[in-house]
């Protein structure tokens, strides 16, 4: 077992979901692909929700440990995303509508708006969809992985 | 479940052959004792644990898979 991991990014992460997928006996098949500055990995199949998990941690434990296991011992880094069944888009959706409502409801509540927690990378989608609307500021707060986003409306804006 | 979190932490280290994974069967749940080489110490556990955090998260999502109850990964620093 595990005796011969590629030695190939690509080959590792491929490997690696592999396994990932026998284990949580999923009916699922992987598919890898790079590119010059990523690594895109996918997993398709039916009924995923085990590997995704509750607001996605499981697929972003999963994408954590494919990036470490890919360029361990290597230098020449590059990013690694791992998604299932579209998984990443329909919550990219799903995030920025939640930051549209929640503009929406600082501005006309004169109130911030707390989001539900949301990993670095969700938050990133919530700062960058509400930076162009004017009238108000974003910013995270707490600790990982609670941390969330405030919407809030500038004083007189 | 024990396999899979040996593969990922046999993945993980500079020196799979070190790895030693023992499961220790609770009444609460099986404890999945992890130990390593001193110098990979940090590569399964990470800034703020969360390499650590990561292979307990997948390790529980392969114990809801084969219905193997609680577990519980514990990096052992000897």
């Amino acid at each position: 077992m595990n005796e011969r991991l590629p030695d190939e990014p690509a080959g590792r992460v491929e490997a690696l979901l592999d396994e990932i997928v026998d284990a949580l006996d999923l009916d699922a098949e992987v598919v890898v692909e790079e590119v010059e500055d990523e690594i895109a990995a996918r997993v398709e199949g039916h009924d995923l929700g085990l590997l995704i998990g509750r607001r996605g941690q499981t697929i972003d434990a999963v994408q954590l440990i494919c990036y470490r296991v890919a360029f361990r011992g290597r230098g020449d880094r590059k990013r690694v995303s791992v998604d299932a069944a579209g998984y990443r888009e329909r919550r990219r959706q799903t995030v920025e509508r939640q930051a549209d409502r929640a503009a929406d409801r600082a501005l006309e509540t004169g109130k911030e708006i707390e989001l539900e927690p949301m990993s670095p990378t969700e938050r990133k989608i919530v700062h960058d969809r509400l930076a162009e609307r004017s009238g108000l500021e974003t910013f995270s707060e707490g600790e990982e992985p609670e941390r969330c986003v405030i919407v809030a409306p500038l004083v007189g804006g | 479940m024990r396999d899979l979190v040996e593969f990922l932490v046999r993945a993980l280290v500079a020196e799979p052959d070190a790895v030693r994974v023992s499961e220790i069967d609770e009444d609460d749940g099986t404890v999945l004792e992890v130990r390593v080489a001193d110098e990979d110490l940090g590569r399964v556990i990470g800034r703020d644990g969360r390499v650590a955090n990561a292979i307990r998260t997948i390790a529980k999502a392969a114990a809801t898979a084969t219905d193997g109850g609680r577990v519980m990964v514990e990096i052992v620093e000897d």
